[in-house]
């Protein structure tokens, strides 16, 4: 039985994961950086310890240190979040061999799935659909010659070892393909230590829908439907939602086995999501699987009961999985918008400062998981995602019309957030009527940067905002500011009103 | 009682306060009522609606409201303000100066430029490292480089003057 977890990570997934601990009497640890001294995560656990300076190499980051400490104070586990530490197999190894839980899948599963050539043969083999193309290196330009041409142009170039958009080239004409092998090898050596370069058919406008699935050690799998995650901007999402929507009972039926056959292929452990492509024709095929807990898990949380984190922990422990695939049933709509500290309009540039104030949405079918309280701060040094706001209904549009209630009454001041951009995403006809593809965000909303999408929307509350303004000027200049504040620093007791 | 110009956007609204809760936008006349709930947040009933507001004042002109999930930015001048402004736009398109600030918080990880050097529009000047990303501040406008007054290193804040073109 696990009964101490040092949460390696920070922001809303370590709230997250210390939640699921209180709820389960397991002591949680968080681990902190300079930067995070007092972050919200580092409020809500039983233990805190300071790991390192605020660059995430010394901190977060820094396997060896958290390993020690783990040891040190006895933890028996240690949860990775996403992100991080999550998918380092050597890090896993580490941990293996220090008699140390990794809540997670095996080193050997990782491994097999973070190189994209060895998880396509795999997948092939196993009568997982994989995008057309090859499941080895390029071993010389005349066979990526004859592959690409038999596949048929446009071809994706992408490195095995990659991520993130490196050593990725599209190519649209054979003369390309020459130089753009080279340069591709180059990219992924000097990324990833590997210029293995492989052939993959480019997919038009596709649908990126993933399946969440749990394994326990025991060779029980269950799938617990998918995600669409197709509302993108420059490969990051945006907005996610499950069931997904324009997906049919017999697609459904077909994605998810292949989801399963998947995770067996790789004797895969843990939560897990494998990611799909659908093309216009509804074919799919495998992406990539990630072998860790996924930012947008909660909309698979409320749309199944399932609490994917306790999950983890008690597959972690070696527990049979209790629950079976004929008990789960699609319980309704769910839709999850990531707010960001970042500004929509100077090319989406990461915003940071103090949290002045902060007033999360509440009522019927809302969720908010965060990583931000009143008074702490988004820094230069992580990723700007502030909190995910969550909403449920008897269908999407209930889920719909509460999201665009509880993004109304979702108060943040101190950071400029994307919050106002949803209104925009949630009000596009593609997006109401479900056949949003990947590049919607990309191709109908980028191009109205800055400012020209928000000239409709304005008109609705610009009155106000001028009322407003000349309220407060002219009571600035009679009267003097509300002056009280809440901060940080008052202690209970403490006389010390103005 | 005072008259007020509130720039949104592109849009200026002429506004005046009246007497007994009422406020005469661009013509037309409202009913309003304000009540203060926080340092940041208000409660506005303009005719029959209300209006939960988070509001932001940015300096002495700027605030930043965020209404029922839309957010604007507006700056409000008295109208002797608003006249004050416009004469001082029009001197600095005359003088032809033209103020680069920083869009972001970060450091500032290169300098491209010297004072003296000539700069077309488009071109980077400076290199900023933010959220590990490194942002090139391009010149607005060309010219030459009149002052820079930050150094490499230093780390800045969102809308600190980074140098001057002439």
């Amino acid at each position: 039985m696990i009964k101490k977890i040092l949460i390696a990570n920070r922001g809303e997934i370590a709230v997250r994961v210390a939640k699921a601990c209180r709820e389960m009497g397991i002591t949680s640890v968080a681990v902190y950086s300079d930067a995070d001294k007092s972050s919200l995560h580092v409020r809500v656990v039983d233990e805190a310890y300071h790991i390192g300076s605020s660059v995430a190499s010394e901190s977060y980051l820094d396997g060896d240190k958290i390993l020690a400490l783990a040891k040190k104070i006895s933890a028996d586990a240690i949860h990775p979040g996403y992100g991080f530490l999550s998918e380092n197999s050597q890090f896993i190894k580490k941990c293996e061999e220090a008699n140390i839980i990794f809540i997670g899948p095996s080193s050997e599963s990782v491994e097999m799935m973070g190189n994209k050539t060895r998880a396509r043969t795999l997948m092939k083999q196993n009568n997982v659909p994989i995008v057309p193309g090859t499941t080895e290196g390029i071993k010389s330009y005349e066979d990526a010659e004859a592959i690409s041409l038999e596949i048929g142009l446009p071809v994706m170039l992408k490195a095995a070892s990659g991520g993130g958009g490196k050593g990725m080239r599209k190519i649209e004409k054979i003369e390309e393909l020459k130089s753009a092998i080279s340069a591709a090898q180059n990219e992924a050596k000097k990324s990833f230590g590997d210029d293995t370069v492989y052939i993959e058919k480019f997919v038009e406008n596709p649908k990126h829908i993933e399946v969440q699935i749990l394994a326990d050690k025991h060779g029980n799998y269950i799938h617990l439907f998918e995600r669409d995650c197709s509302v993108q901007r420059r490969h990051q999402k945006v907005v996610e939602e499950a069931p997904a929507p324009t997906l049919t009972y017999e697609l459904r039926a077909k994605v998810t086995k292949a989801a399963i056959d998947a995770a067996k292929a790789s004797n895969y452990y843990n939560a897990g999501t494998i990611e799909f492509l659908f093309d216009q024709k509804e074919s799919f095929y495998f992406l990539e699987m990630n072998t860790r807990l996924q930012v947008e898990h909660p909309v698979t949380e409320v749309i199944t009961g399932v609490d994917l984190v306790k999950e983890q922990i008690k597959i972690a422990q070696g527990d049979k999985l209790t629950i079976k695939q004929e008990d789960l049933k699609i319980l309704g709509h769910a839709i999850e918008c990531r707010i960001y500290a970042e500004d929509v309009d100077a090319n989406f540039a990461p915003s940071t400062g103090k949290i002045k104030h902060h007033r999360l949405p509440s009522g019927p079918g809302i969720r908010v998981d965060r990583g931000i309280d009143i008074h702490s701060d988004a820094s230069i040094y992580y990723d700007p995602m502030l909190s995910k706001v969550i909403t449920s209904g008897s269908n999407r549009e209930e889920a719909l019309a509460r999201m665009t209630r509880a993004l109304g009454e979702y108060q943040i001041a101190g950071v400029t957030t994307n919050i106002y951009s949803f209104q925009w995403i949630l009000n596009h006809p593609l997006f109401v009527d479900g056949h949003f593809d990947i590049t919607f965000l990309d191709n109908k909303f980028i191009n109205l940067l800055p400012g020209k999408w928000k000239k409709d929307l304005d008109k609705k509350y610009e009155n106000v905002a001028a009322i407003l303004s000349a309220i407060l000027k002219e009571k600035d200049s009679k009267t003097k500011a509300f002056k009280r504040e809440c901060k940080p620093e008052n202690q209970w007791g403490k006389d010390n009103y103005e | 009682m005072s008259d007020y110009t509130v720039s949104i956007n592109d849009n200026k609204h002429l506004l005046k306060i009246l007497s007994n809760g009422k406020v005469e936008l661009n013509g037309d006349n409202y009913e309003v009522e304000l009540s203060q709930l926080s340092n940041f947040s208000y409660l506005l009933k303009v005719n029959d609606n209300v209006y939960q507001v988070t509001s932001e004042k940015l300096n002495g002109h700027d605030y930043n409201f965020a209404i029922d999930g839309y957010s604007y930015n507006t700056t409000v001048r008295t109208n002797l303000e608003e006249k004050a402004n416009e004469y001082l736009q029009n001197k600095a398109k005359e003088s032809g100066t033209e103020i680069i600030k920083s869009p972001m918080p970060g450091l500032i990880v290169k300098i491209l430029k010297q004072v003296g050097d000539s700069v077309e529009i488009g071109e980077p000047i400076i290199l900023l490292e933010a959220m590990k990303m490194e942002n090139e501040i391009r010149a607005s406008a060309s010219g030459i480089i009149k002052s820079i007054s930050t150094k490499e290193n230093n780390s800045v804040e969102k809308g600190e003057i980074l140098l001057e073109i002439g």
